[in-house]
């Protein structure tokens, strides 16, 4: 079963609040998020593909850097990810990565109608961790 | 006693409200806020009181840990707070304690038009500025730098810009730290960081960032008011805004570079927001040489916007920003950690001043004021929500002696983003404000919904407080006609 993810509401901004079956799953669910809150993700074509790589301390580390990635490449290429398909791979204490597959497309302000600015992924209030069975992730963006 | 959020908080007089230090084992200092009972409860319920307390808990911490009167909810640090930490004593630098928009500011501009002159045009005006200033996501702007250019920027601010004969050169002496803090290296500003701010600088941005053509509506303090080239009936252009993603881009590499360093250097913090080094440690000097080059940026920015709106208005009316006498009343930062002097139990002290959401408010004397300001003291320029107005004050020494020369930074949010949406279905915010007279243009789907003037606290009631606390003086009250939203 695939992860979802929602917003929540905070007085200056907003935050994503997901979960999956594994890390993985919530880390994707959690990109698709954030293309959600950038603008309607639904609007946005897998027309390319491009590779991520990111690596961290730990999995909640992991996570605002995968995030803050996705935010430098929609503001330097401007591309959009409508899907990830994210692999973790643990590497012992203190070291975790992941590979995402990105399926998206450039952002066109004739179909994308952006639905307000991200500045960034903050550390505020982090929570990556198991739960209940899956794993559940909030996460603050600044706005 | 009322209790917010794990904290204890006294009310010690009208307007001040403290979180004592023994309230939490972990606080160093007492919590300071701003707030009067009207407004506390907004406080209280939204969770910006933990994060006081929180402030308490940095190394070096002096004084207290405070919140200015639009203190709201925000993410490590509360917006409206303002934090010293002494340099010589272990004190801390905190990127959290600046925010991800480094140099976020207010620039406003003062002209010889009339209410009526920009009144019987305004709707004309209103699309003509939104079509000449770059603004939104995604939009880049006229001006194209290379890394080389952005570096130059990121060393000087300003004075590169009228060097190259992008920008008039009158500017820089009404601009806070004279559009440059010594100390930015460029060379401590990541590729990635200069990539997202190459077609940036003189763009707007989006959020609550805003270009508003608006008229002096009240005077209050007729002496500085005249000082500052304001009069009853004046048109005025006020424009906010920041790094853009230059900013936000060093803000996060640095959080991640000082990951570590509470460890290293044995601190213990009770959010990993406020991740922070000693201020004479190798990562907070890095930190702060990236954050100054990214402060200058930000200095540029608005340089461009305003000369983008100098170029519009004088096509506009057809006649020189000279003969329409464009000319800046000040320029000031609220999103800022800086080195400065001030006095704490008789004896002068060297301190890093973070003002997360807070603006400078020096008083009359400061050495660090122009020339033309020295009698009357610094302005303060607080941006309201764009139904209501903005104000104009003057730092006084109260401030100087209580917070660090600093005063609030505008009206500050009660509604979250969705609250405002959802408040705004089935309405149409911009036919509101014009009822009200007001031309608002925005670019992004939610823009104008998100900053619904419901959204934010009673800007006059914010200032009231900031008054009667005696942290700035009333100067004028602007009056909203036209804005420009990303």
């Amino acid at each position: 079963m695939a992860g979802h993810c929602e917003t929540f509401d905070h007085t200056a901004d907003m935050g994503l609040s997901a979960w999956g079956d594994s890390p993985a799953e919530l880390l994707a669910a959690l990109a698709g998020g954030l293309t959600d809150v950038i603008c309607d993700r639904s609007r946005v074509r897998p027309a390319a593909v491009r590779t991520l790589r990111v690596e961290a301390q730990d999995i909640e580390a992991l996570a605002v850097d995968f995030l803050s990635r996705l935010l430098y490449i929609f503001a330097v290429d401007h591309f959009l990810p409508a899907e990830a398909r994210v692999t973790v791979q643990n590497r012992g204490e203190n070291e975790i990565a992941l590979t995402a597959e990105l399926a998206g497309e450039t952002y066109d302000p004739s179909r994308h109608e952006i639905r307000t600015e991200v500045k960034a992924v903050t550390y505020h209030q982090l929570k990556v961790a198991p739960e209940g069975g899956r794993w559940v992730g909030r996460v603050i963006l600044d706005l | 006693m009322p209790k917010g959020s794990n904290v204890t908080l006294e009310q010690l007089d009208e307007n001040r409200w403290r979180i004592p230090r023994d309230s939490r084992p972990d606080m160093r200092v007492d919590g300071l806020v701003y707030s009067s009972l009207a407004m506390i409860g907004d406080v209280i319920g939204g969770g910006a009181l933990e994060q006081v307390a929180n402030v308490a808990t940095l190394p070096g911490i002096v004084r207290a840990s405070l919140a200015m009167p639009d203190i709201h909810w925000g993410y490590g640090f509360c917006i409206g707070g303002v934090a010293a930490t002494d340099i010589s004593a272990g004190g801390v630098v905190s990127p959290g304690g600046v925010g991800y928009d480094i140099n976020c500011g207010v620039r406003l501009l003062r002209t010889d038009l009339s209410r009526a002159d920009v009144g019987k045009r305004l709707k004309e005006l209103a699309a003509w500025i939104f079509r000449d200033v770059p603004c939104g996501v995604g939009v880049g702007g006229p001006y194209k730098f290379d890394a080389k250019a952005v570096r130059h920027i990121m060393s000087e601010g300003c004075a590169w810009l009228v060097r190259q004969g992008l920008s008039s050169p009158d500017d820089a002496d009404v601009t806070e730290s004279g559009g440059c803090l010594p100390g930015a290296d460029p060379d401590m500003v990541s590729d990635q960081a200069v990539r997202r701010g190459n077609d940036q600088c003189g763009t707007l941005g989006g959020g609550n960032h805003f270009v508003e053509v608006q008229y002096v509506e009240r005077v209050y303090d007729a002496e500085a008011a005249a000082a500052f080239g304001l009069a009853e009936g004046m048109a005025t252009v006020m424009i906010h805004s920041g790094s853009r993603g230059l900013g936000y881009q060093v803000c996060a590499d640095y959080l991640k570079q000082l990951r570590n360093c509470p460890s290293k250097y044995g601190i213990e913090l009770p959010d990993r927001q406020l991740v922070c080094a000693p201020f004479e440690s190798p990562e907070a000097q890095r930190y702060l040489a990236a954050m100054r080059s990214a402060a200058n940026f930000a200095w540029a920015n608005r340089q461009l916007l305003a000369e983008q709106v100098r170029k519009s208005l004088s096509r506009f009316f057809g006649q020189s920003s000279e003969a329409l006498g464009i000319r800046q009343v000040y320029d000031v930062a609220h999103n800022i950690a800086k080195v400065e002097t001030h006095v704490i139990d008789g004896k002068p002290m060297r301190l890093c001043v973070h003002r997360k959401g807070a603006t400078r408010a020096f008083a009359a004397g400061h050495e660090e004021l122009p020339q033309r300001y020295s009698s009357t003291g610094q302005p303060v320029l607080i941006p309201g929500d764009m139904g209501t107005a903005s104000w104009v004050l003057v730092g006084t020494d109260r401030a100087m002696d209580e917070s660090f020369g600093s005063c609030c930074h505008g009206a500050g949010r009660v509604m979250s983003r969705t609250q405002a949406i959802a408040a705004a279905r089935g309405r149409h915010i911009d036919k509101e404000l014009a009822e009200r007279g007001i031309i608002a243009k925005a670019r992004g789907r939610n823009g104008l919904a998100e900053e619904q003037p419901d959204a934010y606290k009673d800007v006059d009631a914010v200032v009231e407080i900031a008054e009667a606390a005696g942290l700035a003086r009333k100067v004028a009250r602007l009056r909203p006609m036209g804005v420009v939203k990303g």
